[in-house]
């Protein structure tokens, strides 16, 4: 299906309920343009956050003038300056993504379309990208809700990836990323190297959430007593008997999986979330990601 | 026990096992990624042809199903004594007094609920083959296991008006039995009735006897007969009483529907007793004789008749002169009777042809003419051969042999105390039929139709006889007369058996004709319909009836001249004294007729009770475990259907 043959993401109503969102930003971050985030600049915003002694070549405007007729001392004051911040959002693409009933990399793309627009509607720099095969495959980074049609255009593009080449993927996009906020993966993490990625994209500056997005079949997996499961990805083949104690096996095993990535990204001061590929985007948006502070 | 052959099967056990250490051919199912499964993978192993055998649930209920089904298949039994055999032929009767029912029985239902008791008494594998007999048998259900279709083939028996023949069953029964060794005949019967079939049954015969009752009345004569000259109309009727116990009845008679004569009659126990009826109009052309009030059986308690035209026929003797023959033959009333001697018979019968008065009834005494006659004749100690047969030597004190009771021709004749001197020899041409025979087989007396013409045959001389000084002698000769002259109402005669199919000749442009039954609605049985029947050849087979009552054929043309006319109707009576006589009979008679065994009670036979059954179904209920097993992610996604949706880690989903 081509972009332009593809359904748009959301409909009027939907988009107006996800402007009473924002993405969080816990850390505060040094934009480049004014925007609506506090920054750890003092600036020009009316927000009071202290004073320093005056030192020659301060701008005179910034003199408490009420100060210095209370203590005869010159003092400038200091302002929270209001800057911008870039929100990253990347969204795996490998094959892997391309399974599952609903599909998980449509259930991606949709919402990195709602998380992008979130950020474009607060005036924050939004740059999306795909990882896959090894590189990561982006748009230019933009602001403002007007370019929120070219954001779905370009989420909705048909992908052509194969493999994941996780960490590498996410090693390329962080070496080039410019700016720094919320950092979004939208992943299932099947691969060898998803421990690495994670700590690739842990390393910026950025806010790390991982929305771990997994088939139901994955979560609950039923399997033919005399099966030969077929990679998506790689097409590796691997033969099982489909007994209860394989499927408990396999249960056990994601579960500690789970709990492995979960205990990874919190060290790192970030959210973890698991997201079935059947979950409704409002519930993701207005519920789950709210409880995990991943929106407010 | 078990037939041990069977268990060669039980090699399909190490074939399963081989099955299961086979590396079968997986089924491909694609999944996002074996990223999490390669983990799990104990048993990726080398491309290997034989794998490690391991336990499996499978693997044991199918082999539980395979030496179940084995077992099963071996026919295990254990060896029981039951009355009944494996192999059960019920008869159930329907005859006419199986419709006996008084306030505190209702024979047919009695007979339904044993029926159903020798159903459920069936051994373990038992086939079973039910039979309604009455005149002739029908088979309800044959050989079958099937119990709930042999109950609801019992369900639907009902009695019938017809007089009972177990000829036909019986038959059926040996054939069946004949085929199985192991078989046991199970008769439901009042076993009312003296009559008993010849053949045999190569079985042992249980008899389940039911009825008490005996109170029973019945219309057993009822005949119209027309006075000389016609203007008077006698009705001549006899009730029977076969009961213990001497009862009154009341006798009404009515004639084209009007009651024309009512009177209380009583009847001693086992008695008969008559009445001459000659209150009815010569006019009336149908009579009915009724019982009023109830008794057990009401099917004999009606009869009718049907009055046959006022209409005389010519009669010609032919012979030297014989004073008994021509006083019997003057008596009765539908002959004009003629006499000639030999010489004269050629003239005799020019001259009636020229008058236009041609004799319709033919009887030579001693003598056979060169040419047969074209009409109905009868011959008396016939010298030479003739279109009955050919004469051969004379027979000394020939011995009356046993007689058919049913016979028509001997109605009310009794010939046990007759004596002939001599007789001659005779053999019959097709077409006759010999009525009395001596007991070397020599026919006495014939009826029959040759070439289109009815003839009758005394085969000896009345004057070496002493039946002229018989009453037998009038009635024979009544009776002959009947035959040969049948009195009818258009093409039927005027009184039919229950049963008897006649061919009749109509009307050669006539397609079609509609028999139908009239009458006795309201009398147990009557579900007859009326029925379409073709014509071929200008004569027609009218199928006997089974239905007590009036009988009507009417014509089916496209013509319409010819469409939709009376064509003959005649009465339709039971006149059984067997089925009249309803008191419950002495079963013996019917077990002696079965493979009897020593001792007074019956045999209990040797059978098997199978228990190949419970292993079917024991294998069946393993199966559905199988599809258990086997097709989890049904019974997973069963469960997951009432089971609450997981959430993920990240909060409630919803």
């Amino acid at each position: 299906m081509t972009a332009t043959e593809r359904a748009p993401f959301f409909d009027e109503t939907f988009l107006r309920r996800l402007e009473q969102l924002e993405l969080a930003s816990r850390r505060m971050t040094a934009g480049r343009m004014k925007g609506e985030r506090r920054s750890v600049r003092r600036g020009q915003s009316v927000e009071f956050a202290d004073y320093r002694n005056y030192t020659a070549g301060d701008d005179l405007r910034q003199l408490d003038w009420n100060a210095y007729a209370r203590l005869e001392k010159l003092f400038v004051k200091l302002f929270v300056e209001e800057e911008d911040v870039t929100v990253h959002i990347l969204v795996d693409a490998s094959r892997s993504m391309d399974y599952g009933q609903p599909n998980k990399l449509d259930a991606a793309r949709r919402a990195a379309a709602a998380l992008g627009y979130l950020g474009l509607a607060s005036m924050d720099r939004v740059s999306v990208a795909f990882l896959g095969d090894g590189a990561s495959s982006g748009m230019r980074p933009m602001r403002g809700k007007r370019r929120a049609l070219e954001l779905f255009r370009f989420l909705a593009e048909p992908r052509t990836e194969r493999l994941t080449g996780l960490a590498a993927a996410a090693r390329a996009y962080a070496s080039r990323m410019r700016g720094s906020g919320p950092l979004l993966l939208i992943s299932d993490l099947m691969d060898p190297g998803y421990l690495d990625a994670l700590r690739n994209l842990a390393g910026t500056r950025c806010q790390l959430s991982v929305l771990h997005l997994l088939a139901p079949d994955e979560l609950e997996p039923e399997v033919p007593p005399d099966a030969r499961l077929v990679d998506n990805e790689t097409g590796h083949a691997v033969e099982v008997s489909g007994d209860d104690d394989l499927v408990e096996r396999y249960r056990a095993r994601l579960a500690e999986w789970q709990a492995e990535i979960a205990s990874f990204v919190s060290r790192r001061g970030g959210a973890y979330v698991q997201v079935p590929s059947d979950l409704d985007l409002s519930d993701l948006l207005f519920d789950v990601l709210r409880r995990r502070r991943v929106v407010e | 026990m078990i037939a041990p052959l069977a268990l060669i099967g039980l090699i399909a056990l190490p074939i399963i096992i081989a099955f299961y250490m086979l590396r079968l051919r997986r089924r491909d199912v694609p999944v996002g990624s074996t990223f999490l499964w390669q983990q799990l993978i104990r048993d990726v192993e080398a491309n290997a042809p034989w794998q490690k055998l391991r336990f499996s649930w499978l693997l044991l209920v199918q082999l539980l199903i395979a030496a179940i089904v084995v077992l099963a298949a071996a026919r295990p039994f254990s060896a029981v004594e039951s009355d009944l055999a494996a192999n059960v032929v019920l008869i159930v009767d329907t005859s006419a007094s199986m419709a006996t029912r008084t306030d505190d029985e209702d024979r047919m239902a009695l007979a339904r609920e044993r029926a159903r008791d020798v159903v459920e008494r069936l051994p373990v594998g038992g086939r079973i083959t039910v039979v309604a007999a009455a005149d002739t048998a029908d088979v309800l259900v044959s050989e079958t296991d099937d119990t709930d279709a042999a109950i609801e083939a019992i369900d639907g028996i009902t009695a019938t008006q017809l007089p009972g023949d177990l000829t036909d069953a019986f038959a059926l029964s040996s054939a069946l039995a004949l085929r199985d060794a192991d078989s046991t005949v199970v008769v439901v019967t009042d076993a009312a009735g003296d009559e008993l079939p010849e053949v045999g049954v190569g079985a042992p015969v249980l008899v389940e006897r039911i009825g008490t009752t005996d109170a029973n009345q019945a219309i057993a004569a009822l005949s119209a007969l027309r006075r000389a000259g016609g203007a008077q109309l006698d009705l001549f009727v006899a009730v029977s009483n076969p009961s213990t116990v001497e009862a009154t009845r009341r006798l009404e008679v009515y004639a084209d529907g009007e009651l024309v004569d009512a009177r209380e009659l009583t009847l001693p126990a086992g008695q008969r007793s008559e009445a001459l009826v000659s209150t009815v109009p010569s006019a009336a052309r149908l009579v009915e004789a009724r019982l009023a009030g109830p008794d057990a059986l009401i099917t004999d308690d009606r009869a009718f008749a049907v009055v046959p035209a006022d209409e005389t026929t010519r009669a010609l003797l032919v012979g030297d002169g014989n004073a008994y023959l021509e006083s019997a033959l003057a008596l009765l009333p539908r002959l004009e009777l003629y006499a000639i001697d030999e010489d004269g018979y050629s003239d005799a019968i020019a001259d009636a042809e020229e008058e236009g008065a041609p004799y319709g009834l033919l009887v030579f005494d001693g003598v056979v003419p060169d040419e047969a006659p074209q009409v109905p004749a009868l011959y008396l100690d016939p010298g030479s051969d003739g279109p009955f047969g050919t004469v051969g030597e004379q027979i000394e004190n020939p011995v009356i042999d046993r007689t058919d009771p049913d016979e028509p021709l001997l109605r009310f004749v009794d010939l046990s105390t007759v004596h002939i001197g001599r007789a001659r020899e005779l053999s019959l041409t097709e077409g006759m039929r010999a009525v009395v025979e001596t007991s070397g087989g020599s026919p006495l007396v014939a009826v029959g139709e040759v070439d289109g013409h009815r003839i009758g045959l005394i085969g000896f001389d009345l004057g070496e006889s002493d039946l002229p000084l018989q009453v037998a002698f009038p009635l024979l000769m009544s009776n002959l007369t009947e035959i040969l002259l049948p009195a009818g109402e258009g093409i039927l005669p005027s009184s039919m058996r229950l049963g008897e199919s006649v061919s009749v000749a109509v009307d050669p442009r006539i397609e079609r004709v509609f028999v139908d039954n009239t009458g006795t609605p309201d009398l147990p049985g009557a579900t007859s319909v009326g029925l379409e029947v073709s014509v071929v050849g200008g004569r027609v087979m009218i199928p006997g009836a089974d239905l007590v009552g009036l009988r009507e054929v009417r014509s089916v043309s496209d013509l319409p001249e010819l469409a939709d006319m009376r064509l003959g109707q005649t009465a339709i009576n039971l006149f059984s004294p067997d089925e009249s006589d309803v008191a419950p009979g002495d079963p013996q008679r019917i077990i002696e007729m079965g493979r009897v065994t020593a001792g007074d009670e019956p045999a209990l036979q040797p059978t098997r009770a199978e228990w190949w059954w419970p292993l079917a179904l024991a294998a069946l209920a393993l199966l559905a475990v199988e599809w258990l097993l086997f097709h989890r992610p049904t019974r997973r996604s069963l469960a997951r259907a009432f089971r609450r949706r997981p959430q993920p880690l990240g909060g409630r989903a919803r």
